[in-house]
């Protein structure tokens, strides 16, 4: 079994009083510091819970979503990542946690975008290969589990499915204590 | 979890053996254009009438705000003309009728997620689109659309789009009959018909079970059918007013009856001739007059009617054409409950302004259908979900998507709309805004569209704001107004039928490129579209809001009891209205707030290269400018002369316009220009037409070849009815707006005005 199609989602810590619209001059801000690598900005803050501000590439998107009414930074993964399957995890939750530590350090944000740094949710776009069912929970915790243990070092991990058959296959990742962005970021990089 | 099984194999026994068919083959002609064995051309129309549609920057190029970027995709191949592979584009999925299911929605919400960015948007002409899709993910997303009964075949190209019905249908209190049988017979006979391929542009048909009110909005289609009954031989037959020749777009046409009262039993054949006879006579090469509107106005909708008649003649009996009549007095829909009125239940706060504007009570006793407004047409997955939930909760599979881009749920028992209003309540989507003036419809405008010139989704964005922000307090007259928007001329957004209405333009101030909207009023959304606005002047995008206040304030303060918005506008005049405008057409120097000249929800400094224009430029002729402001003040004396009932002279003033804007082009190169029409029109053929200057990227010439036109039609000494004037007028806007867009391109600093001039030359 082949993961492809990852998301990551961090969340952002309460309260959070960034207007949603802040995102999008930011974004193409970083359009304009790179070339070519990204499509456009699209702007759903006129959606309750919704994708948010989507910062659309061919490889990943970036967003800042709004799903289930909580704010977090949602890297998905589109294009085919190599590797085994704990390496793409570990390869998405890094460039999700780079675009969350950049965001973190943008000043026209203040310093009010933080990481939640105790729980992450990692889903699979794909419901051919992926179904969200127990089946697959039992085939993919365990490589979930691994990749977790390392990045929150020390603390205990708790995996959830989502529960909803009709949603997505993901995973909610949740430790027992609260990691900084670098730290994170830092596991990641030596494994 | 990667495994052998694909979604073709998966789904085998659910996909009818048709469609999956239709399917694999798309997916061989996919291979055969990756391997350059089919043309790009005969690849581009394939895709497009499998409702695969280019997206914005899908030539590989985009504007970031200071250069034009290069995106990372592969060159190597191309889905059409100047359309890379890779580049992300545009779903449309057809829903005949507007009609959906749960199963339906939880599928869109499925494939919004896996290949789009996660929403799904009704459209105007309610379809489902999805954006930034990759097609090679497009054969799979048909056949799970296939699975349940979804097609997107033809849902783009040069074919019949979806056909289109008022999604009050069976239950409307005032409908002649229900015309859901007829919308979903009519859909699946043309849909694949051998006599709809061979068209040079699209065809949209459209039902109405009444002529009054606007849900179906026959008048601006191809071909629109409102239902009627007449007694013959003391037995009540069913039939249609049968229209045909409208369409918006850039230069709107209202419909002409075809029949007065079309039996029943002759709708299929006479809709088969008429593709016949547009397929043979329409006009394929001229891509902006190969509308049905533009064959009938041509023929005379006489002749148009003779030919019809007489290829229906020819066509041999199909079975098809009336298979269906048995069936179609029979209830199509049943409700899940026992209907109960709305009797001392209780009420969350914000019910009864919901119930006020977003509930309709069917002619059913105890049953109502209940808008669900989805801000911009846009629903997320999980709304999808969830609305597929409340929709089994409370009325089955009784949906329909409306061209107001909601959702409506029809037999939902009163009794159970507290509940109902909670449960959409908690997914976002409780807004009572439904048919009022904050529900603005919008066209995808700059945010997807490659043709879209300003961004009209972002407007549509903040007036919903600004407006709902207020709307308790809104005055009723002014609540119940409808705002449409759209991203150019081409009417996507329908802005011709709205009370206020908007399409985007480009315009130049000082040097810098500033979005405008052009502001339509007298538009009439009732009576099947039944007026067309037009445009009273251009005002700067960012002061939009100010100006619909300024408006519907206006309105307040001037308006007779119960007088509607039209008879307001046609008795106050536009000029009065223009004039009250006057003010907001001003905005500060770029260089004191530069937030003027960027977009809605767009930091990017405004530019129209990413139409592929814009790019070259000049010198300010200040000269030019003042001339072309002069072509703007005359069309609006023509405009007024027409609602004085003078359409002769209004057609007069409409031409003199254009040839004053021509004048001012011409003027940039030649400043000693006369003010003989034929030498004005003569340079201006010489150094703009000729050229090529004054072409559209997509429109070509259309808009030039407006200006020959009524120079022939004056010159004939022809009549001209009000018809005929309203259109002059609207082409005469045109082409002063091409005129402006045609000026910011050869002017402007970094060109010089010897490389304008060494353009203008022929040949150059």
């Amino acid at each position: 079994m082949e993961l492809e199609k990852i998301s990551v989602k961090w969340f952002v810590e309460q309260p959070n009083t960034l207007p949603l619209t802040d995102f999008i001059d930011i974004f193409h801000g970083w359009i304009q510091a790179t070339d070519g690598v990204y499509h456009d900005v699209a702007d759903y803050s006129h959606m309750q819970a919704g994708p948010g501000i989507v910062l659309v590439a061919n490889d990943a998107n970036v967003s800042i979503d709004e799903s289930d009414n909580r704010r977090g930074l949602l890297y998905s993964r589109k294009s085919p990542l190599g590797g085994s399957n704990q390496e793409k995890l570990r390869a998405v939750l890094r460039s999700a946690l780079e675009n969350f530590s950049k965001l973190a350090r943008e000043p026209k944000l203040g310093g009010k975008f933080k990481l939640l740094g105790n729980e992450a949710v990692i889903a699979i776009h794909d419901r051919l290969t992926s179904p969200n069912t127990d089946e697959s929970f039992a085939a993919v915790a365990p490589e979930i589990e691994a990749v977790a243990k390392n990045l929150f070092g020390g603390a205990e991990i708790n995996l959830e499915r989502e529960p909803d058959r009709r949603r997505k296959f993901a995973v909610r990742i949740k430790a027992s204590r609260s990691f900084a962005v670098d730290e994170l970021l830092r596991r990641l990089s030596n494994n | 979890m990667k495994n052998q099984i694909t979604w073709k194999e998966k789904l085998s026994e659910r996909i009818p053996a048709d469609l999956g068919r239709e399917i694999d083959i798309f997916e061989q002609q996919m291979e055969l254009r990756k391997q350059g064995k089919i043309d790009e051309k005969v690849f581009a129309e394939t895709r497009l009438r499998r409702g695969i549609y280019g997206q914005r920057y899908d030539n590989g190029q985009r504007h970031d705000g200071n250069r034009v970027q290069k995106l990372n995709l592969s060159p190597d191949v191309i889905k059409g003309p100047d359309t890379l592979w890779d580049a992300p584009g545009m779903m449309r999925i057809k829903i005949p009728f507007g009609g959906i299911t749960p199963a339906q929605l939880e599928t869109m919400a499925d494939l919004s997620e896996e290949y789009a960015d996660g929403v799904s948007h009704v459209t105007t002409r309610q379809d489902i689109q999805f954006h930034y899709v990759h097609i090679d993910d497009t054969p799979a997303l048909m056949r799970r659309l296939a699975a349940v009964g979804i097609t997107t075949r033809e849902a783009c190209g040069n074919s019949v789009r979806n056909v289109t019905a008022c999604p009050l249908s069976g239950i409307c209190r005032e409908e002649t009959f229900d015309t859901t049988p007829y919308a979903k017979a009519c859909s699946r006979f043309l849909m694949g018909h051998p006599d709809t391929q061979d068209f040079g542009r699209k065809v949209k048909i459209a039902f109405s079970g009444c002529a009054q009110n606007p849900c179906g909005l026959v008048t601006m289609h191809d071909m629109g059918a409102i239902a009627k009954t007449k007694v013959v031989n003391g037995k009540v037959r069913r039939g249609f007013a049968f229209y045909v020749g409208g369409g918006l777009g850039s230069v709107p046409y209202k419909a002409k009856l075809f029949d007065e009262f079309l039996p029943e039993e002759e709708l299929l054949p006479t809709m088969q001739a008429i593709s016949r006879v547009f397929a043979r006579l329409g006009e394929k090469r001229n891509r902006a007059r190969a509308r049905i509107k533009f064959l009938i106005a041509n023929l005379g909708i006489e002749e148009f009617r003779k030919l019809v008649l007489n290829e229906r003649q020819k066509l041999l009996p199909d079975p098809r054409w009336t298979a269906y009549l048995a069936s179609v007095n029979e209830q199509t829909e049943t409700a899940l409950k026992p209907g109960v009125n709305l009797n001392g239940h209780q009420r969350r706060e914000g019910f009864d302004a919901w119930y006020a504007t977003n509930v309709y009570k069917q002619r059913q006793p105890g049953y109502v259908a209940a808008t669900v407004t989805l801000p911009l047409g846009d629903a997320s997955a999980d709304q999808l979900r969830a609305l597929a939930d409340i929709a089994r909760r409370f009325v089955k599979d009784t949906l329909r998507t409306t061209v107001e881009q909601n959702f409506l749920f029809r037999w939902v028992s009163e009794a159970d709309l507290p509940e109902f209003y909670q449960a959409i309540e908690a997914i976002g989507l409780g807004a009572a805004d439904a048919a009022t003036i904050v529900d603005v419809t919008a066209c995808p405008g700059t945010d997807t569209c490659k043709l879209g010139i300003a961004s009209s989704r972002g407007l549509a964005r903040e007036l919903r704001f600004r407006l709902g922000e207020k709307s308790l307090q809104l005055d009723e007259a002014v609540k119940n107004l409808r705002i449409k928007v759209s991203g150019c001329f081409n009417s996507c957004g329908q802005h011709h039928i709205a009370d206020i209405g908007f399409y985007g333009i480009n315009r130049n101030v000082k040097g810098f490129q500033v979005p405008h909207f052009q502001v339509i009023l007298g538009g009439k959304f009732h009576d099947n579209a039944g007026e067309y606005g037009v445009a009273i002047g251009a005002v700067p995008s960012k002061r939009i809001p100010e100006a619909v206040l300024s408006i519907t304030e206006f309105y307040v303060r001037q308006r007779r009891k119960d007088e509607r918005f039209q008879e307001f506008v046609a008795r106050i005049g536009k000029k009065a209205i223009k004039d009250g405008l006057e003010d907001l057409t001003k905005i500060p120097a770029h260089e004191v707030d530069r937030s003027y000249y960027s977009d809605w929800g767009d930091p990017r400094e405004f530019t129209l290269a990413d139409m592929g224009v814009g790019e070259c430029a000049g010198e300010v002729v200040s000269q030019a400018e003042f001339t072309l402001a002069a072509s703007e003040r005359e069309l609006f004396e023509a405009q007024l002369l027409l609602d004085a009932g003078r359409s002769q002279d209004a057609v007069k003033g409409a031409y003199a316009s254009m040839v004053r804007a021509a004048q001012g082009l011409v003027k940039d190169q030649n400043p000693s220009i006369s003010e003989d029409e034929n030498q004005i029109i003569g340079e201006f053929t010489k150094r703009f037409y000729d050229t090529q200057l004054f072409w559209d990227k997509y429109a070509g010439g259309k808009f030039a070849e407006y200006l020959f036109k009524a120079k022939e039609f004056i010159g004939a000494g022809a009549a001209a009815d009000a018809d005929r004037a309203v259109q002059l007028l609207q082409e005469a806007q045109l082409f002063i707006d091409a005129a402006h867009d045609c000026h910011n391109k050869v002017r402007g600093p970094v060109q010089s005005a010897v490389t304008v001039a060494a353009a203008a030359q022929p040949g150059a």
